[in-house]
This record gives structure tokens, C-alpha cells and sequence, in this order.
């Protein structure tokens, strides 16, 4: 299975970029996260389909709401995109 | 009862402030912290919450919207956001304890920017002429808790932008009456109960953001948990602890209503109820009342001493008779002293959108019984 996780600094900002996908028709899973993917304790992310990340990037881009980072996990292999 | 204490706090809520927080309780949890269902149930509600107020206050982004306990608890973090120990600071002479205190506690030269009561023009001057020294900072009510002074916040805040001194805004008795455009305004900070004008519980409250803050409170916020540092970012550098999500609820519930009613008509129904207690009160002999001439200078408070007689004692024997008011000095003896009442205080009716005519008729009725014996 593929997907991305797009994490967030808190629960709001977590909101704030769902809400963004949702009315770019993209539904999303939000996601309690720990420390292996935050870095940084507790936190929140957004789970994406990999097929449709493309568009949710350029959808979080134009309203300036972006994510504190990026994984992309394939095969149970994550890996953290440079934003 | 009829509840003319409102500038204390909104007794009647709608209907459906009451059935949020019953729902609250009943499905939410706590936000931030779980997974599942019922934690999400009470981040939505937060979320939605900071999303209505957000453009009901023109602010830009909800994350500016951050959950108080108060009007107090918001005023006293701006305040020592801004303020260092001993610093300069511009207040009017209207002016609650839950500014001066603070001010107060932090040794801070508190500068009087003084104008008589109602009168508009000279509270902006005033503030021009105190500016002119510079300061670290302004803070303004958005009207008198005591005698419902509406300020000129937008001509003081334009004031203090030219001036180039950081403003806080007390909205503590003029949010959900007189429309606010936090941007527009330019200030630092406006602080403002949840359970006065906005019509939710007690135990709420909201600080509206624009300049770094410092917290009050440290503590679990449910983000970046290893770092010991209070996050950097809002909301949740402000907002230590459990969050009070009942309360929360309703006060969502609380600002559909304002919203859906509209702040301008809430102010005439009020401003009505007021003028027509006024004009009762003016016609008792004994009775000196505080009240503008102009409308657009006084909200839903009201003032009036009684010669002879303590106000301590008129509003107990009004509340006997099953008339809510409050006597004394209000929390606000700046602003009696600037109105020369410091000597014995004074009586404050207080009106609300539920308030109505029949009540401010019924109060004067007794008033007269009362002062006729």
C-alpha cells in the first residue's frame, strides 16, 4: 500500500489543511502520529492515497496552508520528502 | 425575576447554547488528545467555534482565535504579553480591574486618558495627547461596565497605529453589540467573555491575536510534546490544558445567534430598553441618572444613584421585589472615579437582547414604590 502523510504542528493546523482537501474533493483520514513520524512527540497528519497526493499538494500550495512535513511510505518503507 | 444584570452576565441564553453544552457533554471528550470518536467530536467543535468567530471579529486566520476562561484571562495575557515591569501604559478612565489590576500587579505607570463621561471626541483626544509621550502600550474598553461609554475604539486605534503603540481592546461589555474588524482596527490584542454579549456559559472567553504572546499557563497543548518550550505557534501556545469543550460548545451555539441576529440589532433593541429606563429614571426626583445624550454614546448599562439612600440598599430591596441589579463600585473604580461616583458607587441596570420592555417598566414601577415609602 502506498500513501503519504502530511504532518501537522497541532490538531488545528490538521483541520485547516483537511479542510482544504475536502473542498478540493479530496477526502482525508486525520491521524493521531508519534514521535517516529513528528519528530517532536504528539501530533497529527493527514493521510493521502499516493495517486492522489500530486493534487493535494498543489491544492495546500495555493491557499499557503502546508504541512510541517512530508512522508511518503510504500511497502512499509517511509521516507521523508525535502518540501 | 427580571434580570437587568447583564453587564454581569447573560442569564437567558438561546435554547440552543444550553442544548450544545448538554450535547457536549454528552458526546465530546477531550480534542487534541485521541483518535477516536468523541475526541473528534470536540476538535470539530473547536474548530468550528475558532472558524464563526474568525470572520464574525475579522480575523484572518482562526488560529488567531484563541480559547479563554475570560475576558480576565485573555487581558491578563495580553497585558503581559506587551507590558515589561514598570512600563508605560495609556488606559481611559473607564476602565475595569481586570485591567488595572494587572497593570497594577506589574508596576506599571498607568497613564489616564481622561475625558468626561459620553463624551467621544475628547476620549480621542485625550489619547492623542497621551500618545504623544509614546508608550508600550494602549488598552481601551470597548464601553464602560458601569455607565455603557461606547469608546471610539476605531478613531483610538487609529491613533495608536499613527502613534505606533500596541493596543489592547477590552470587549468585554461591546462584543456582540458593536461590530469589530480586528484587522481593520489594527490592534495587538481583544480580549472578550464568552458569556456576556456572545451568549454562551461562564468559563469562556476569547483573545483575539495579532502580536507575539507570552503564556500564561504551561502546560499539555497535545502537539510537539517533547519539546519543553510552550509551542511557538497559536492557538495552542496559549491554550494549556484541557479544554473547557462544554463551554466551548455553547459558545459556538452562542455566536450563531449573535451572528444570525446581527450585533447592530441586538445594540437598538438594548439602546432602546435603556433610553426608555432613562427617561423613567430622570422623572424620580431623588434619582440622578448617567446617560448620554447622543444614543450611539451609551450601550445597554445604565447607571443612577438615589439621594438618601446607599445603593447597596436600593438594589436590595429591588431584589426583594424580584428585580435583578448590581450596586457598588462594578470592579471599575477608575471609571467612578472618572464619573465622580467613587463615594458611594453606583445602581447598574443592564439590558440584553432577551430584555424587554415590559421588564424596564415593571423595574421602574417598583423603583418608584420602593423610593415612594
Amino acid at each position: 500500500m502506498e500513501y503519504y502523510l502530511l504532518t501537522a504542528r497541532s490538531i488545528t493546523h490538521a483541520q485547516r489543511m483537511a479542510q482544504v482537501l475536502e473542498r478540493a474533493g479530496i477526502h482525508v483520514q486525520l491521524r493521531r502520529a508519534g514521535n517516529s513520524i513528528t519528530k517532536n512527540g504528539c501530533g497529527y497528519t493527514i493521510q493521502i492515497p499516493a495517486r492522489l497526493y500530486r493534487r493535494a499538494a498543489d491544492a495546500l500550495r495555493g491557499t499557503g496552508v502546508q504541512p510541517v512535513r512530508v512522508i511518503h511510505v510504500s511497502g512499509g518503507v517511509s521516507e521523508e520528502l525535502a518540501l | 425575576m427580571i434580570y437587568l444584570d447583564s453587564a454581569a452576565t447573560t442569564f437567558r441564553k438561546p435554547a440552543s447554547v444550553r442544548n450544545a453544552v448538554a450535547r457536549a457533554m454528552q458526546t465530546m471528550s477531550s480534542p487534541g488528545r485521541g483518535g477516536y470518536r468523541s475526541a473528534r467530536a470536540a476538535e470539530e467543535t473547536l474548530f468550528r467555534c475558532r472558524g464563526i468567530a474568525a470572520p464574525l471579529f475579522g480575523v484572518e486566520q482562526r488560529e488567531q482565535v484563541v480559547f479563554t476562561t475570560s475576558a480576565t484571562h485573555g487581558l491578563n495575557i495580553a497585558i503581559k504579553s506587551l507590558v515589561p515591569r514598570g512600563g508605560r501604559v495609556i488606559v481611559s478612565g473607564w476602565e475595569h480591574n481586570a485591567v488595572t489590576r494587572p497593570l497594577h500587579a506589574l508596576g506599571a505607570e498607568l497613564v489616564v486618558a481622561q475625558a468626561p463621561l459620553f463624551d467621544t471626541e475628547g476620549a480621542v483626544r485625550a489619547f492623542r495627547d497621551a500618545l504623544s509621550a509614546g508608550a508600550d502600550a494602549a488598552v481601551c474598553t470597548g464601553a464602560s461596565n458601569v455607565f455603557g461609554f461606547a469608546l471610539p475604539i476605531e478613531a483610538i486605534a487609529a491613533a495608536c497605529r499613527s502613534a505606533g503603540v500596541p493596543l489592547i481592546v477590552d470587549a468585554s461589555q461591546s462584543a456582540g453589540v458593536v461590530p469589530l474588524d480586528f484587522t481593520a482596527l489594527g490592534a495587538s490584542f481583544a480580549a472578550m467573555p464568552g458569556h456576556k454579549g456572545l451568549y454562551g456559559p461562564q468559563g469562556t472567553g476569547l483573545l483575539l491575536c495579532a502580536a507575539d504572546a507570552v503564556p500564561l499557563l504551561e502546560g499539555g497543548t497535545g502537539s510537539a510534546s517533547l519539546d519543553q518550550e510552550m509551542p511557538p505557534f497559536l492557538p495552542d501556545r496559549l491554550e494549556a490544558g484541557t479544554h473547557n469543550v462544554p463551554g466551548i460548545a455553547g459558545l459556538e451555539a452562542g455566536l450563531r445567534f449573535v451572528r444570525r441576529v446581527g450585533p447592530e440589532r441586538i445594540a437598538r433593541h438594548e439602546q432602546a430598553l435603556i433610553r426608555r429606563a432613562a427617561a423613567g429614571l430622570q422623572s424620580m426626583e431623588p434619582v440622578t441618572v448617567y446617560a448620554a445624550e447622543a444614543d450611539t454614546a451609551q450601550l445597554g448599562v445604565l447607571s443612577f444613584t438615589v439621594r438618601g439612600k446607599s445603593c447597596e440598599d436600593v438594589a436590595e430591596e429591588l431584589a426583594r421585589r424580584g428585580v435583578a441589579v448590581r450596586a457598588g463600585y462594578h470592579c471599575a473604580p477608575l471609571a467612578h472615579r472618572s464619573a465622580g461616583t467613587l463615594e458611594g458607587g453606583t445602581v447598574r441596570i443592564s439590558v440584553s437582547a432577551f430584555s424587554t420592555e415590559a421588564e424596564i417598566d415593571a423595574f421602574l414601577r417598583i423603583l418608584h414604590g420602593i423610593l415612594a415609602k
